[in-house]
């Protein structure tokens, strides 16, 4: 199963807004750079630059509590739809959805 | 500074005695001039205005007059009192002489007659200031002048003494116009000196307060306050006047551009980067130093963790003190001693990942320099900036989207997931996932709706959750499943053509209980899958029985799955296709020494066999089957029967049933591979399932061709119970794991739910397929109460139990055992 298989496959589930896969570091001047979307590029750069500072904080108060701990996934769930986050050393891996469209 | 700052004042009228003369002006008294009623301020308003200039230095001029003012001015109140105000100064009239006076207007050009003098301001708020005049130019205040010449002021003559003495008049000659005689020394010379209007510069009207009034109180200490400040003023050393002047430069305008200043995240460990990295190891340094402002608990374990692997230098936080510049210069990095940070600054030219954490502070020693940031440098392994084309092919990235694509189809998917896991149903604004979706079954979605109540009242259906299925192996025949031992959510499908007309190739598929849509493994097969299993000890094995006789081996564990063994050369494979395969778990083994587990096949050539897998598959047979009674000539060509489906006793390993296309079923035992120990023979035609029941250890059951499902119980030769409901053949049976009294059974059309103890001689629930597709296969799954159903279309479709009313003797053997006793007492 290849990658690019799995990601059509997502992104053809019901209700899947976008997905976004973005450079996690962020660069001095930039937010993370994104590797792969499905949305337009402002949105893109939007969601990568506000998601990066909120998994900073989640990882950061995950590790606080026990450092030999670490964050692998957060799922944000909003009155219109679910931001789900696979977070990385290397990368942010958002699946927007809103399953009841 | 000026006293005319609003003052309150007593309403009281002081009616200054009049003058000898009349009235006369008084010099700018605000207060007194303000007393009055308004009509006096509209006869003063009246005045006109002049301009004057000032001298700078502070002469306070009056002008004194040696006689009444010509405009004497009368004012009278409502009452004909008159109101006039009296002048505050009033000269004597012997002394003042008139003198030359320093400041004149400019258009005051009368030789003796000054008329326009005007006097700066000194005022006070009433008389009794009036000692406290000074000379100061008051630059806003009211000018007027002052005529004294009623014997009658409001105070003290003394103070108007020192009016006086400041008051010189200076009267500026015009030029002398004719030459002077000396007769003209003794003249007389008379002046007339007159007064201006009024003119007024400032104008602060006061505040009234009435002396009933609440405020009379404050208002009069506050004057009293003022007055004693103003007594004490004179003389006092903490006032000192003072002129100041702010010169302030002409403005210029001048545009200024900055770089931009670079933002780094601070506080939260983020590892910022040079956007460019040009090679230069002080650039690279300058921009990618980490401002982690905070240590966190988790920093320091990080730094420790990663210095302690690194280890190339001794390790001691203390000595890696190094300041920004030491940073800076690669030269002092090798100085440095931190860990690792040799070895990284060599490499400088590619480093553009560093991960540098702040030691904690209470560590250090009281060297607390806090202007240079202290930073142990460690690295992570220098790397180049991570390439986006690696990070899609790594592992984890694939790990990550396989967990996403969970948890999007669990959101999706989270009604049927639950109901199938017996969880509470999320009931938000999601929860609007049609039953058209998952269940292929138009009659169930009827029976969907009433889902969520159960009633009594409603009699037990099977609800359709979901069904397994894919663009791969849509149109494929399911010929077996299996779950996985270890992990309940695991389940593996073997798809093999109906008929061997069917030219697509083989397949099995692993499919999750988590991911309905997708199946975690695929695996092409060389030849159609008839048999599948699980095996228990090393849970990720899976063996494949085929259509050619192979029997393979395969480990599903990573991605793609591996071949582990087939059976394809060896010299004792199957001839026929494998109908049955089963890893069974012996304790003892005939020859004494088998443990653990091994693979038994049953298949078309006639013959049960037992594999092992030391090298590649060696085998045993363990038994043949043989024709029990001659058919003629067929006897003469093979005395072996096919042999379709075997079921080796839950408890004792070493029995186990054979079934064969013949319709017998045999007892045997691994230790006698020569001969049955029983037959049972009931069926008219192939027996396709036999299966022991998992509660009773007596009771099995058999599914024929013949339209039957037997129900037999070992010591009897003949079946306790059969089972008719249509009149298809029954391809596949299964006791429920959770009743002993219920078991499913799959017709060509149909499914069937029956449960012994509400009836012994229709099905409980009876489901319908869909038109154009056959049932072929069934599974109950072990932990819930749902059943799988395989078709001829691809799809499992797994439908949960509803409404079967269970109550706490269905647990038990004995209903089962209950129903076989009563059914032989009934017989009999």
């Amino acid at each position: 199963m290849s990658v690019e298989e799995t990601i059509k496959r997502i992104q053809s589930q019901k209700g899947v807004q976008g997905i976004i896969i973005v450079n996690a570091e962020v660069l001095i001047c930039n937010a993370g750079i994104p590797i792969k979307t499905t949305l337009d590029n402002s949105n893109t750069v939007h969601y990568a630059g506000l998601i990066h500072q909120l998994v900073m904080k989640a990882r950061s108060t995950v590790r606080e509590i026990d450092p030999q701990n670490d964050l692998t996934f957060l799922r944000v769930r909003s009155k219109k739809n679910e931001i789900m986050i696979a977070p990385d050393k290397d990368y942010f891996l958002i699946v927007i959805q809103n399953p009841s469209e | 500074m000026s006293y005319t700052a609003a003052k309150t004042r007593k309403t009281t009228l002081r009616a200054p005695a009049r003058g000898g003369a009349g009235g006369v002006m008084t010099s700018g008294v605000l207060r007194v001039n303000r007393s009055t009623t308004t009509k006096t301020r509209s006869v003063y308003a009246s005045a006109s205005r002049k301009s004057f200039s000032l001298a700078a230095d502070s002469k306070v001029l009056l002008k004194s007059s040696t006689q009444a003012a010509k405009h004497a001015v009368q004012v009278l109140d409502e009452t004909g009192k008159d109101v006039a105000p009296r002048p505050l100064y009033q000269p004597d009239p012997g002394t003042a002489a008139p003198k030359q006076g320093k400041i004149f207007t400019p258009n005051d050009t009368t030789g003796g007659n000054v008329s326009d003098f005007f006097t700066t301001g000194f005022l006070t708020s009433n008389a009794s200031f009036g000692d406290l005049f000074t000379r100061s130019i008051l630059g806003s205040s009211v000018f007027s002048r002052s005529i004294a010449e009623s014997d009658e002021i409001e105070d003290a003559s003394s103070k108007r003494d020192r009016f006086m003495c400041i008051t010189d008049v200076r009267v500026r000659k015009d030029d002398v116009k004719e030459p002077m005689r000396k007769d003209m020394l003794d003249q007389v010379v008379r002046l007339y000196l007159t007064e201006t209007e009024t003119l007024w510069l400032l104008d602060v009207p006061p505040n009234f307060v009435s002396v009933d009034s609440e405020e009379a109180e404050t208002v009069r200490e506050r004057n009293r306050a003022y007055q004693e400040l103003c007594k004490n003023r004179p003389g006092n050393d903490k006032y000192t006047d003072r002129a100041m002047q702010t010169l302030s430069g002409a403005p210029k305008t001048k545009e200024v551009q900055s770089e931009r200043v670079g933002m780094v995240d601070a506080g939260d460990g983020t590892i910022a980067r040079p956007p460019i990295n040009n090679g230069s190891p002080a650039f690279t340094m300058a921009l990618t130093f980490i401002t982690a402002t905070m240590a966190t608990t988790w920093d320091i374990y990080d730094s420790s963790c990663n210095s302690v692997g690194a280890g190339e230098a001794a390790p001691t936080p203390s000595a890696t003190k190094s300041d920004l510049e030491k940073v800076e210069s690669p030269r002092a990095a090798e100085g440095g001693g931190s860990p690792a940070s040799a070895a990284s600054h060599s490499t400088t030219s590619n480093t553009s990942l560093l991960l540098q954490n702040l030691p904690p502070l209470s560590e250090r020693p009281a060297s607390a320099s806090c202007s240079t940031i202290e930073m142990e440098v460690t690295t992570v392994p220098a790397i180049d900036e991570p390439n986006p084309e690696l990070i899609l092919l790594s592992d984890k990235f694939k790990m990550d989207l396989l967990v996403m694509e969970r948890a999007v189809l669990a959101n999706i998917f989270q009604p049927k997931l639950a109901a199938y896991r017996h969880l509470p149903v999320l009931k938000d604004c999601w929860t609007s996932v049609t039953a058209a979706d998952c269940c292929p079954d138009p009659d169930v979605q009827q029976l969907q709706l009433a889902d969520e109540v159960k009633t009594e009242s409603l009699s037990p259906f099977l609800e359709c959750l979901w069904t397994f299925r894919c663009d791969i192996t849509a149109g494929r025949n399911i010929s077996c499943m299996a779950w996985n031992k270890k992990n309940p959510d695991l389940l593996a499908v073997g798809y093999g053509p109906l008929d061997s007309n069917d030219k697509k190739p083989a397949l099995v598929c692993c499919w999750s209980i988590k991911n309905p849509v997708w199946p975690e493994r695929i695996l092409h097969c060389q030849s159609d899958v008839t048999a599948l299993d699980f095996c228990a000890s090393s849970p990720s094995q899976l063996a494949v029985g085929m259509c050619d006789g192979t029997i393979a081996v395969y480990d599903m564990k990573s991605a793609e799955a591996t071949h582990v063994s087939d059976s394809s050369n060896s010299p004792h494979k199957h001839t026929g296709p494998v109908w049955e395969l089963k890893w069974i778990n012996q304790e003892k083994g005939p020859s004494g020494d088998d443990r653990g587990e091994t693979l038994v096949s049953a298949s078309s050539d006639g013959r049960i066999t037992k594999w092992s897998l030391q090298k590649g598959l060696e085998c045993v047979d363990l038994m043949k089957l043989k024709k029990t009674k001659a058919r003629g000539e067929f006897s003469l060509i093979s005395r072996q029967v096919p042999g379709l489906s075997f079921d080796f006793h839950p408890s004792d390993s070493s029995i186990y049933l054979a079934a064969t296309e013949e319709g017998n079923i045999h007892k045997c035992s691994c230790f006698y591979s020569e001969q049955f120990q029983e037959t049972y023979g009931g069926h008219n035609g192939p027996v396709y399932k036999v299966t022991w029941s998992p509660f009773s250890p007596d009771v099995f059951l058999s599914c024929s061709s013949d339209w039957t499902i037997q129900l037999w119980r070992q010591d009897l030769m003949t079946p306790v119970l059969g089972f008719t409901s249509t009149q298809s053949a029954v391809h596949d049976i299964m006791w429920s794991p959770k009743w002993p009294t219920v078991f499913g059974a799959v017709k060509e059309r149909r499914v069937e739910i029956w449960d012994l103890r509400a009836s012994i001689l229709d099905p409980t629930i009876v489901n319908e397929a869909k038109p154009g597709v056959t049932l072929t296969r069934l599974l109950f799954a072990t932990q819930t109460d749902c059943v799988l159903v395989g078709d001829s279309d691809g799809g499992v479709s797994v439908y949960r139990l509803k409404s079967l009313t269970m109550d706490e003797g269905a647990e038990h053997v004995k209903a089962l055992q209950d129903v076989i006793v009563s059914t032989l007492a009934s017989q009999l």
